[in-house]
């Protein structure tokens, strides 16, 4: 509580009053640092925290000190926070009944289970408390669904309103049961991962407050600000936050206050356990900051701590590379228990990794989840979008991005079974991944494809395909986007975009309009296909004809003189193909006739029409007919119609996959044959 | 007798019997070979005239292979790259130790199977029983002679293997390990907790098997009529003799995971295209002999270690043996008088 007191008296200090159009930050060490001079962001939510763990009760008790400006060009009368923690509070709420829908709920929470968030005090500081206690008129609003069972928005009317640019101070205290790890956050055993853990103001736009209910399948919203944080935890246990630890102190009552601080984000999560293993490396670049980085790991994964690392490192060589450096020059990586639910999540400057104690080398984990947790420092971290109605901006171009490292620094990778229980792993090495199917996730798409448009706020997916839409369609969208324009053209897109809109909220068109400037070209109809449409696209060669046209006869002689008329005899090949559209989508494409002498004839067809025909005469017979030959369109449903062969392979690729089929299905009779 | 003179006994037989190992090969094969077809139907539909083929016909073809996936069902739902090499023998025994349900039509082929080798049984173990030719006629009488009683006795196993897979399975994977995991963090904690489940487990599933084997030996040795009198007679069995039962069955078990990490260390994985092809196919095709031969060696070796454990084998007075007389019966008719057999 010490903490607490501090805040609350330099805040007083300072001279700020409840109601200040001047920015200040909450805690005495932002005064201080060097960069407060020269913020990054618009540092308009800033909180003060300090928590206490105990682990015996599975609560924390804590209070924050927020100080927030008004960016809009809106007065406010009332503010509204995020209790995610409710979302685990009973079985109706949104968060649940989504996650029933989806059908990713395995089993209902038990009595145990349950986690919730209670403020018990809130109250604008400055005024005279009996005006300023707010505590009274707090009320939870629903306004997504109109679930009265969801807590998970709290709404609390303030005397006066607060005008554009006016800053308001506002003390919260609160309790929680931190809950079993439904999802990203909770406890399990002795493992805490505490993200959306405490009462968190809403984003305010110029139409009011944009702060959506906890759903099941999309994250968070948040404005930058500074976070001056002290966590007090068992004495012995190992802490991780976002930030970077400013000092400890242990407490008389066997504890230690860690005392954790960062400026320009836009949450904090932090994780504590007795058990964590920690590493430490540095990430080294020629032109990029360098970057400490923490590794907080089990202890059956040691022998993986270079595997995250190298992931790490990988994540911020390219990303800085392509987009844009990293500026906080810290990185915990934090290894989560096994089935903590808490793996691959990403928090400013702390990510979750994840792997398994008999991971394979050359597996995809924990490499691609470290790359993509890392790279979502970059989309989602520093290009805050709105994930609860964007999502794809965040997770489908970090998907995107994610894959492209994988391919750059870690091919070949190779499908993984798991067996037993899923405990004993073997490695296909016939499989390698391919950055399309696997990294881009085609196959995941073709199954929900035509689930929602992504345009639709990504909250009202429906929760089974939801992932389908906001991470493969998008990386898939932005793959294609790089095989139209090229890799350099579209590294410029998002270098630009990251540098325009980092520490913002940039909207779709946003990132569409940098699209079209920085290609030179008017995308809209591909983003009009790709993201205002839940259009599938399927292109086939539908048949392909080579026919001799034999001419014999006689003709005359070219050459002047002599006999008349010479014997001839030509024979030349009709080639006609066939091409259609299957799909609702609409994409321009090549369509290619190789000949059996290798040469090549070529169209390129809009791709309007349900089908179209091209037709040539050579001297040689077609050999095979692709539409979209050099595979631009990844989006493609369908790519084994892509093509016709007058050579079919077919029979003799069945024969030798169905002979390989037998001897499975042969040891599955003996298998059984255990009972006999 | 002892274990490893049964066992070597039981190789000796098993080599001795050429055509039973062929004709199992066979029937497993002929079995397996319509819904191969089907498949390769299946297959050959969806790659058409694609070019796609000519990269699934010279190697693998992820890319194809999910998108067949995607649209298939039924039998098509099977093809799944677990198949491949050794990917398929691990698939096989985990989807059984975790009771994975295949789909409808393998449990309905398996099915199929099941019976006609039960059918088979009663001419197998007659034949290994006897270790001398029984030919074509004899082998088909002894099938023809045991198999209502075998197929009661199959009744019998049905019903204790679908307890053991239906209320125990659930009782120690979902109930007990669920319970004991279910705040656990470390996976290897977690892992060592579900072996100790598929012992426990496969103890129980191994012991049922042998009260079985051993019942199926004396119902055809012994030519009783009672299924349930040849349970009995089989659980007795094993109870007297248990330390030789579970070791004869430990040997035999061992041969099985020598069969099984051979396989594992020489098979390639997918097969390519022109001689590799052929020879990785050739070694799956193998190896699948292997299991017959290995399953024949089961039987082979049980029953020659009942027929030396029989109290009355070596001084009962031999009768004529009046074909087809029950195996014990020309066993003690060929008896060694020194009781040395």
């Amino acid at each position: 509580m010490f903490g607490r007191f501090a805040v609350m008296v330099a805040l007083l200090l300072l001279g700020d009053g409840a109601m200040t159009s001047t920015p200040q930050p909450p805690a005495r060490e932002a005064a201080a640092s060097p960069q407060a001079a020269a913020p990054r962001s618009p540092r308009n939510a800033s909180y003060a925290i300090t928590a206490r763990l105990d682990p015996g009760s599975r609560t924390i008790t804590g209070d924050e000190i927020l100080t927030w400006r008004n960016t809009s060009n809106a007065a406010t009368s009332t503010l509204r926070f995020h209790l995610y923690f409710n979302a685990w509070r009973n079985s109706e709420s949104t968060w649940l009944r989504e996650r029933r829908l989806s059908g990713r709920l395995s089993e209902e929470p038990r009595i145990s289970d349950w986690g919730w968030i209670d403020v018990t005090t809130i109250r604008v500081i400055g005024t005279d408390s009996a005006a300023g206690d707010l505590t009274k008129r707090m009320r939870f609003v629903a306004r997504d669904d109109g679930n009265t069972a969801d807590r998970t928005v709290m709404e609390v009317p303030l005397d006066r309103a607060v005008a554009p640019g006016e800053t308001i101070n506002v003390q919260i205290a609160w309790s929680s049961r931190v809950p079993r790890p439904f999802a990203r956050t909770g406890v399990i055993g002795n493992y805490y991962f505490l993200g959306q853990w405490f009462p968190k103001i809403g984003v305010l736009e110029n139409d009011g407050w944009n702060c959506h209910q906890f759903h099941a399948t999309t994250e968070f919203f948040a404005d930058f600000g500074v976070y001056d944080v002290r966590l007090t935890v068992p004495r012995g246990w190992i802490v991780g936050a976002t930030g970077s630890e400013r000092d400890r102190r242990d407490e008389a009552d066997g504890t230690t206050t860690h005392h954790y601080y960062e400026e320009d984000v836009h949450d904090f999560a932090w994780t504590t356990s007795p058990d964590f293993v920690e590493r430490r490396a540095t990430f080294e670049h020629s032109t990029l900051p360098p970057v400490q980085l923490r590794l907080l790991l089990q202890k059956e994964h040691t022998r993986q701590a270079d595997r995250h690392f190298e992931a790490a490192r990988a994540a911020l060589k390219y990303y800085g590379e392509w987009f844009g450096a990293y500026p906080y020059g810290h990185l915990t990586i934090v290894d989560p228990v096994w089935q903590s639910n808490t793996d691959g999540m990403e928090y400013p400057t702390l990510i979750t990794a994840g792997t398994s104690w008999l991971m394979p080398d050359r597996a995809e984990d924990p490499e691609d989840v470290t790359v993509h947790e890392a790279g979502h420092q970059f989309w989602y971290g520093i290009v805050a979008t709105n994930e609860f109605e964007d999502a794809w901006m965040d997770e489908g171009i970090n998907t995107f991005a994610t894959a492209r490292v994988m391919q750059e620094q870690f091919a070949p990778i190779y499908m993984v079974r798991w067996y037993f229980g899923g405990f004993l792993p073997w490695v296909f090495r016939d499989f390698p991944r391919s950055r399309e199917v696997e990294g881009d996730r085609l196959t995941t798409y073709r199954l929900g494809a035509k689930g929602d448009t992504p345009s639709t706020p990504s909250w009202r997916y429906w929760p089974g395909t939801a992932g389908s839409i906001t991470y493969d369609k998008t990386a898939l969208w932005m793959h294609t986007l790089e095989r139209m324009l090229g890799w350099e053209t579209v590294r410029r897109i998002l270098s630009t975009y990251f540098t325009r809109f980092a520490f913002k909220h940039p909207k779709p068109q946003d990132f569409f309009d940098i699209a079209n400037e920085v290609s030179g070209q008017d995308l809209t109809w591909f983003f009009d296909q790709v993201y205002r449409s839940s259009n599938v696209f399927d292109y086939g060669v539908d048949s392909l004809q080579s026919v001799s046209e034999s001419f014999e006869g006689f003709g005359d002689k070219p050459s002047s003189g002599g006999t008349p008329r010479v014997e001839l005899r030509q024979v030349s090949y009709h080639t006609r193909v066939v091409v259609r559209r299957y799909g609702e989508g609409i994409f321009p494409v090549d369509v290619r006739v190789v000949f059996e002498d290798k040469e090549e004839a070529r169209w390129h067809w809009d791709g309007k029409d349900r089908w179209t025909m091209f037709q040539v005469d050579k001297p040689v017979r077609a050999a095979y007919a692709e539409v979209d030959p050099d595979h631009v369109l990844l989006l493609d449903v369908r790519q084994t119609n892509n093509s016709t062969t007058l050579a079919p392979q077919a029979d003799r690729a069945a024969r030798k996959w169905s002979l390989a089929w037998l001897i499975w299905l042969q040891d599955q009779l003996l298998t059984f044959g255990f009972f006999v | 007798m002892s274990v490893t003179a049964a066992f070597r006994e039981g190789l000796r037989r098993v080599n001795g019997a050429p055509a039973l190992l062929a004709g199992t090969f066979a029937l497993t094969l002929m079995v397996s070979l319509p819904l191969a077809y089907a498949l390769h139907g299946m297959i050959a539909e969806h790659l058409g005239a694609s070019l796609a083929a000519d990269a699934a016909a010279s190697g693998t073809n992820p890319a194809w292979w999910r998108e067949f996936l995607a649209q298939a069902t039924g039998l098509g739902t099977t093809f799944i790259p677990s198949i491949v090499g050794f990917g398929a023998v691990l698939n096989n025994l985990s989807d059984f130790m975790d009771r994975t349900r295949p789909a409808a039509t393998i449990i309905g082929v398996t099915a199929a199977w099941l019976v006609v080798w039960s059918f088979l049984t009663g001419g197998i173990i007659d034949r290994l029983a006897r270790a001398r030719r029984t030919r074509s006629q004899g082998f088909f009488s002894a099938c023809g002679l045991h198999f209502w009683r075998l197929l009661r006795l199959g009744i019998i196993a049905l019903i204790a293997y679908g307890i053991l897979f239906t209320y125990l399975h659930a009782w120690i994977f979902d109930d007990v390990y669920g319970a004991l995991t279910r705040n656990v963090t470390v996976e290897r904690t977690a892992f060592g907790i579900r072996l100790a489940g598929y012992a426990i487990f496969g103890a129980l599933l191994c012991l049922c098997n042998i009260i079985f084997d051993y019942a199926r030996i004396r119902l055809i040795v012994e030519d009783r009529r009672s299924a349930i009198g040849a349970l009995l007679a089989g659980g007795r069995f094993v109870l007297r003799h248990a330390m030789q039962v579970l070791g004869l069955y430990a040997l035999n078990a061992l041969a099985f995971l020598v069969l099984v990490t051979l396989y594992a260390l020489v098979v390639p994985g997918a097969p390519r295209s022109g001689f590799a092809m052929g020879a990785v196919l050739a070694l799956g095709e193998l190896y699948i002999l292997g299991r017959h031969y290995l399953k024949l060696l089961f039987y082979a070796s049980q029953t020659v270690f009942f027929q030396g454990a029989l109290a009355h084998a070596a001084y009962t007075a031999a009768p004529v043996p009046v074909w087809p007389d029950s195996p014990a019966a020309e066993m003690i008719a060929n008896a060694d008088p020194t009781g040395e057999l």
